[in-house]
């Protein structure tokens, strides 16, 4: 070893660094009021979101108050943990309309990766920014259709236009559509 | 009359060092977790009272009402005896420290010292005795547990502590040396004069013109502070409680007062520990300059005030050490005790026995 590093080790050089290091960022804290702390205080104030942050899952609606869900059980197809559960009926008097006639999420299970809302053909689901839902009891947290549309009457409540022209197969489907446009010939 | 007066007396003053020692223990757990969140850039507790400044009162309310858990299989005595064991020779040391200059009032016919609790002529040797029997403390309290961590947990501490209370007697015997006494109040009042007579630099103890030749302390210093770390359990040596390995070492199955009697019982060793450091080694209540610049009655106050800085300097650097440094692995820790400390303890000590020895000729 040469002579050096028997100073240093004697003098705890490394110590002494990473002693220096501390103090530094406390007299910048303290004296020189240079640094602010990282964190925040949290429940008082809470970080931006980015834009594309995906909270929890909400169903949505047409500006007429009618379900955008046509039931097609894609979703609960296109969910890698299973969270969704989808009862698919006819609509009443229609027999070549569908809707659900219940919807559960169980969202102790989510991953918030997404996939439902993209797999959905008629944009009935979208991810909030909705994130505070911690539970005292896990059932809490099995959602069911009205909680899921209250979710989403919440989180956007400048509803979209009812599509005026789909794709006729997808249109097909949708509960709202009175006047189905004509097939392509 | 002169009896009770005296008893009186000590009574009064027991208590307000008992209270002055237990409110800077509450607020240190305060100070710690705020020097700590400074250095890495966090707030630390913020919620309880203006920038969190009573969190350590609802700590307290929090242990005072937390259930008393004693584990099955538990020695139900020794778990109970263990915390107490830990706690009273913590708090017992602080009898014998000078908080002030050595100074006499008379009341009614009975001389008494209003900065020193007693002058016993062992009072270094006092405290190193209790010290090894907070040891005891924590060995019981671990193998009371019936917890396989805690047991862990009390053989190294155990291990450690013996280790280290060797090295700091060692230190210590170097300035008994120069000091020629046990005594706690003789120690610092040897070391009147300026900054240059603390034991530290150690000027003056040659005859005739070597008076100013330096024995100084340092390296005993040095080992002293760094084992006193070890001796306190405190990070980069606090092994016997490791959480990263241990959970929570001797105190896992500890809750509720007992937990808070173990906390209280290492923060107070962290006092007196610094107040035996800034006794021995920084000059206790001298100032750094000679003499004092106030005048009667507030020089007794300047004296009380650099005492304090001092070990509040000495408590700072724990909480210093605590933010930079990782925790050492065990066989680390037992070679730097005794393959380091111990031959530098006993090479200081021949060295100041010769050095002393040369300048009284």
């Amino acid at each position: 070893m040469p002579a050096s590093q028997w100073v240093k080790t004697l003098i705890f050089y490394e110590l002494l660094v990473g002693m220096k290091a501390t103090i530094t960022v406390f007299i910048d804290r303290i004296v020189l009021r240079k640094r602010k702390a990282v964190t925040l205080q949290y429940p008082h104030e809470k970080r931006d979101l980015p834009g594309t942050y995906r909270g929890m899952i909400a169903l949505l609606k047409y500006d007429d108050d009618t379900e955008k869900c046509v039931g097609c059980d894609l979703c609960e197809a296109a969910c890698p943990s299973r969270v969704i559960t989808v009862i698919s009926s006819e609509v009443a008097g229609e027999p070549m309309k569908r809707y659900a006639k219940e919807y559960y999420m169980d969202m102790t299970r989510c991953l918030f990766c997404g996939l439902c809302v993209q797999a959905c053909p008629v944009d009935a689901l979208a991810m909030t920014r909705e994130y505070e839902w911690a539970k005292y009891n896990k059932r809490d947290l099995y959602l069911d259709k009205e909680q899921l549309l209250a979710l989403g009457d919440r989180n956007f409540p400048v509803r979209e236009k009812k599509l005026e022209f789909q794709h006729p197969n997808v249109a097909y489907f949708n509960i709202g559509y009175k006047n189905l446009p004509p097939k392509d010939s | 009359m002169q009896m009770s007066v005296f008893a009186l007396a000590a009574l009064v003053k027991i208590a307000v060092v008992m209270g002055v020692v237990l409110l800077t223990v509450a607020f240190l757990t305060l100070a710690e977790r705020k020097v700590l969140s400074w250095m890495q850039d966090r707030m630390g507790p913020m919620e309880v009272g203006p920038y969190g400044i009573l969190q350590p009162i609802a700590d307290g309310i929090k242990l005072f009402f937390k259930e008393d858990i004693v584990p099955a299989g538990a020695n139900r005595f020794l778990f109970s005896l263990a915390p107490i064991l830990s706690l009273v020779p913590a708090l017992i040391g602080f009898a014998v420290v000078p908080y002030g200059p050595n100074y006499e009032i008379e009341v009614s016919g009975v001389r008494i010292k209003p900065f020193i609790i007693t002058d016993v002529n062992i009072g270094i040797l006092y405290i190193l005795a209790f010290a090894s029997i907070g040891a005891y403390g924590i060995i019981l309290g671990g193998w009371a547990s019936n917890n396989k961590y805690s047991l862990l947990g009390g053989l190294r501490a155990a291990a450690q502590v013996i280790s280290y209370e060797l090295n700091v007697g060692l230190a210590i015997i170097s300035v008994l040396i120069l000091s020629g006494s046990l005594s706690m109040v003789t120690i610092a009042e040897k070391q009147a004069g300026s900054m240059l007579n603390w034991n530290i630099i150690g000027m003056g103890h040659g005859n005739g013109i070597w008076w100013w030749f330096p024995v100084t302390q340092f390296v005993a210093f040095v080992v002293y502070v760094i084992s006193s770390v070890a001796e306190t359990n405190r990070l980069p040596f606090d092994l016997p409680e490791a959480e990263s390995e241990l959970v929570a070492g001797w105190m896992t199955e500890y809750s509720g007062m007992r937990f808070a009697f173990f906390f209280m019982s290492e923060y107070s060793n962290m006092i007196l520990v610094s107040c035996i450091a800034s006794v021995l080694f920084l000059g206790g209540y001298h100032a750094p300059y000679p003499g004092t610049i106030l005048s009667g009655g507030w020089a007794l106050a300047e004296g009380v005030f650099w005492f304090t800085v001092k070990v509040y300097a000495f408590l700072f650097l724990f909480f210093w050490l605590r933010a930079t440094l990782p925790r050492l692995r065990y066989d680390q820790l037992m070679r730097f005790g005794w393959k380091v400390m111990l031959p530098l303890a006993l090479g200081n000590i021949v060295v100041t026995s010769i050095v002393v020895y040369l300048l009284r000729i």
